[in-house]
C-alpha cells in the first residue's frame, strides 16, 4: 500500500504542477481511484444562517485567537476556514488539534492516501499544491471543523468527493483532523 | 437491591460530618409531617427501564446522529415527531460511520457499523448488528469479511435491503468497490460482487441492485438465490456528472427513484425490473426570484417523497457552485405527474434533511444544521410545532419506517 500511495502522491505532484486543480481531478479520475480528502459534514455551515458566507466557518463560531505564520509569505490565520492553503479542506483543522498546518497531533497516524488541492497564495500570487492529509487513530478533534465543496462531485466521483473517511491506508480508520501542507509550486494558472 | 438501598442511604448519612446535613436530616421529617402532604410519595419499583411499544405510531421516524465530534460513537435516534415534550424514544448505536435499516415486518432495526477492539485502535470488527425495535436491545450479530465497509458521511443507499427484505447490501470502499450481500434470516454473508468504478445501492427488481457510475452510467446487477450475479447490465450516459451532477440519495415512491441534480432538474429510474430504465422527460423543480445567485437545491437529504408520491425538494437562493451541501430554507413540493411546482414551503431555519411521515395527516420533518427539529403540515405547509435541539447533535438523515 504505502508503495502505490508514494507513487499516486508522486504522479499527482508531477501532475499538479502543471496543470489546474479541475484538470488534475479529471486526470485523476481517469487513472486512479486513490486521491484524498476527508468527509465534512454540511454543519459546518451552522454558524452562517444565511448560507452565504464566504467560506466555512468555524464550527463553533466562537473568535479564537489566531494561529500565524510569522511569515510575510504566508499569511492568514491557520486556525480560520478562510486561510489560503484550506481552499479544498474537509474536516477538523490540525492547527488547532495538538498539530500543525502540516503537521499531525501527538498520537495520531497520518494517513498515506492524499487529497491534492492547488490553492492561490495571496502574498506571493503562486498557485501551490496543497496535500490534505488526514490524522488517524484518534477520536474526532472536534475543533474547527472546515467544510468548502467547491468542485466536490457526488460519491459516484470518488477522487472528488469529500464524504468519504479517507484514514484508509492508515492502522485505523478512526478520523482525528486533517493537515494542509504545501507539496510544491503549480505552474499553471490557479482555480 | 431493594434491601440494600436503604442500607446504602443510611450509610451515606453517617458518613457526612457536617452539622448542617444532620440538622437537615432530623428536621426534614418534622415539617413534612406539618405539611400539605401527610403521605410521601410512593415508592418507585427498581429497576426499571422503558419498552417501545411493539409497532412505532406513524408519527415516529429515526434520526441519525451522525455525531461529527466522535464520529466513533455515532448513534440514531427514535423521535416521536408529534411529542414536543418528550420527542426522544431512545438511542441505538450507530458507530463509526454507520448506516441504518429498518423492518417493521421482523420488528427489527439493522445498523452496519465498525468497530476497534480499543475503540480508536486495534483489531478492526464490520459487523451488522440487529435490534429489537420494542427493547432497542442486541439480537443478534452477522460478522462482515475484509475490513471493508464503506466508510462515509451518512448515505442511506450504502446499506439496503432487497429479496423482499429477507437480504441486506453493504456497500464496500478499500477504496475498490464491491457490494456484500447479507442474508438477514439466515445471519451469513452470501458473497461479494464486484462493482469497479461504481456506487451506492439502489434495490433493484426482485432480487438485485443498481448502481451509478464515474463514467455516467448506472450498472444493474440481478442476484441468483445464493448471492452471487446472475446476469448485470450497464446503460449508458444517465447523467452528466459534470454539467447536472445528480444527488446519491433520491426520492423512493415504491421502486421509482426520483433523483434531483445539484441545478434542480428531476430524473426518474424505474427500478422495478432487473435493469433500471432511466424515465423519460426529466424536468426541473423550478425557479423563483430573490437568489442570489440562483436557488438551488441544497443539504444533504434534499429530496424525499410522501405515501402520494410527491416530491419534497429542500432548496436555497444562495446556489452555486460548491453550495450542494450548505442546506436550504424552502421545500419546493413538486408533482411528478405533472411535472410542475404545486407549493413552496418556507422553513425555519438553514435545513439539511427533510422526511415526509406516513401518518393520515402527513408531516414535513426539517432537521437544521443547528440541530432543531421542526414540524410542518406536508399538506398546507404550515408550521405546527418544534421538538427543539432534542435528538441529536448533527442530525443528518431522517428514516420513516
Amino acid at each position: 500500500m504505502a508503495r502505490f500511495d508514494k507513487l499516486t502522491e508522486n504522479l499527482a505532484r508531477g501532475i499538479a504542477r502543471g496543470t489546474s486543480r479541475r484538470s488534475l481531478l479529471a486526470w485523476l479520475g481517469a487513472g486512479m481511484t486513490g486521491a484524498a480528502t476527508f468527509p465534512v459534514l454540511p454543519v459546518a455551515r451552522a454558524a452562517t444562517p444565511s448560507g452565504e458566507g464566504s467560506h466555512g466557518p468555524h464550527a463553533t463560531g466562537a473568535a479564537r485567537p489566531a494561529i500565524m505564520s510569522g511569515l510575510e509569505q504566508d499569511p492568514g490565520d491557520r486556525s480560520s476556514c478562510d486561510y489560503w492553503r484550506y481552499c479544498a479542506i474537509d474536516g477538523f483543522l490540525c492547527s488547532c488539534c495538538g498539530g500543525s498546518v502540516n503537521t499531525c497531533p501527538p498520537g495520531t497516524e497520518m494517513s498515506p492516501i492524499t487529497w491534492i488541492g492547488t490553492c492561490t497564495n495571496p502574498a506571493d500570487g503562486r498557485a501551490y499544491v496543497i496535500s490534505y492529509n488526514d490524522c488517524c487513530g484518534t477520536s474526532s478533534c472536534g475543533q474547527c471543523l472546515c467544510n468548502r465543496n467547491e468542485g466536490d462531485r457526488p460519491q459516484v466521483r470518488s477522487q472528488s468527493n469529500n464524504d468519504y473517511n479517507w484514514c484508509l491506508g492508515s492502522e485505523s480508520s478512526v478520523y482525528n483532523c486533517s493537515v494542509a501542507a504545501v507539496i510544491g509550486v503549480a505552474l499553471a494558472e490557479p482555480k | 437491591m431493594r434491601l440494600i438501598a436503604p442500607a446504602f442511604a443510611s450509610a451515606l448519612t453517617s458518613g457526612l460530618t457536617s452539622a448542617m446535613a444532620l440538622s437537615m436530616a432530623l428536621s426534614a421529617p418534622a415539617s413534612a409531617a406539618d405539611s400539605a402532604f401527610p403521605k410521601p410519595l410512593a415508592e418507585e419499583s427498581l429497576p426499571s427501564v422503558a419498552k417501545l411499544p411493539a409497532e412505532w405510531p406513524q408519527s415516529w421516524v429515526t434520526v441519525h446522529d451522525f455525531h461529527f465530534n466522535a464520529i466513533v460513537d455515532g448513534r440514531v435516534a427514535i423521535v416521536d415527531t408529534a411529542d414536543p415534550v418528550q420527542p426522544l424514544k431512545g438511542l441505538v448505536r450507530a458507530a463509526q460511520f454507520a448506516n441504518l435499516l429498518i423492518s417493521k415486518e421482523r420488528g427489527e432495526l439493522y445498523t452496519a457499523e465498525t468497530f476497534y477492539t480499543r475503540l480508536t485502535r486495534g483489531e478492526r470488527t464490520d459487523a451488522i448488528t440487529i435490534w429489537d425495535t420494542a427493547t432497542l436491545q442486541p439480537k443478534g450479530e452477522i460478522l462482515l469479511p475484509g475490513g471493508k465497509r464503506q466508510q462515509s458521511v451518512t448515505y442511506p443507499h450504502l446499506f439496503q435491503f432487497t429479496n423482499g427484505g429477507k437480504w441486506a447490501l453493504v456497500a464496500n470502499f478499500t477504496p475498490a468497490q464491491s457490494v456484500t450481500v447479507v442474508d438477514l434470516a439466515a445471519r451469513k454473508v452470501l458473497g461479494e460482487i464486484d462493482l469497479p468504478g461504481c456506487s451506492q445501492i439502489y434495490p433493484t427488481g426482485e432480487r438485485g441492485f443498481t448502481s451509478l457510475c464515474a463514467d455516467g452510467s448506472l450498472f444493474s446487477v440481478a442476484l441468483d438465490a445464493n448471492g452471487a450475479a446472475a446476469s448485470s447490465k450497464s446503460v449508458p450516459k444517465v447523467q452528466d456528472i459534470d454539467k447536472q451532477p445528480l444527488f446519491s440519495t433520491p426520492a423512493m415512491v415504491g421502486q421509482t427513484a426520483w433523483f434531483v441534480s445539484f441545478h434542480g432538474l428531476i430524473q426518474g429510474f424505474d427500478l422495478s425490473g432487473a435493469v433500471a430504465k432511466p424515465l423519460p422527460g426529466p424536468f426541473s423543480v423550478g425557479t423563483a426570484d430573490g437568489g442570489t445567485p440562483e436557488w438551488r437545491p441544497g443539504g444533504w437529504q434534499v429530496i424525499n417523497a410522501d405515501a402520494a408520491g410527491k416530491l419534497y425538494v429542500l432548496m436555497s437562493p444562495y446556489g452555486k457552485e460548491g453550495s450542494h451541501k450548505d442546506g436550504g430554507s424552502e421545500v419546493w413540493v413538486v408533482d411528478p405527474a405533472k411535472k410542475a411546482r404545486t407549493q413552496r414551503i418556507p422553513l425555519k431555519g438553514q435545513t439539511l434533511a427533510i422526511a415526509v411521515t406516513r401518518e393520515a395527516t402527513p408531516h414535513l420533518v426539517a432537521a437544521q444544521a443547528s440541530g432543531v427539529i421542526d414540524i410542518y403540515d406536508a399538506a398546507t405547509g404550515a408550521f405546527v410545532r418544534t421538538l427543539g435541539a432534542s435528538v441529536a447533535a448533527n442530525p443528518i438523515l431522517i428514516q420513516v419506517p
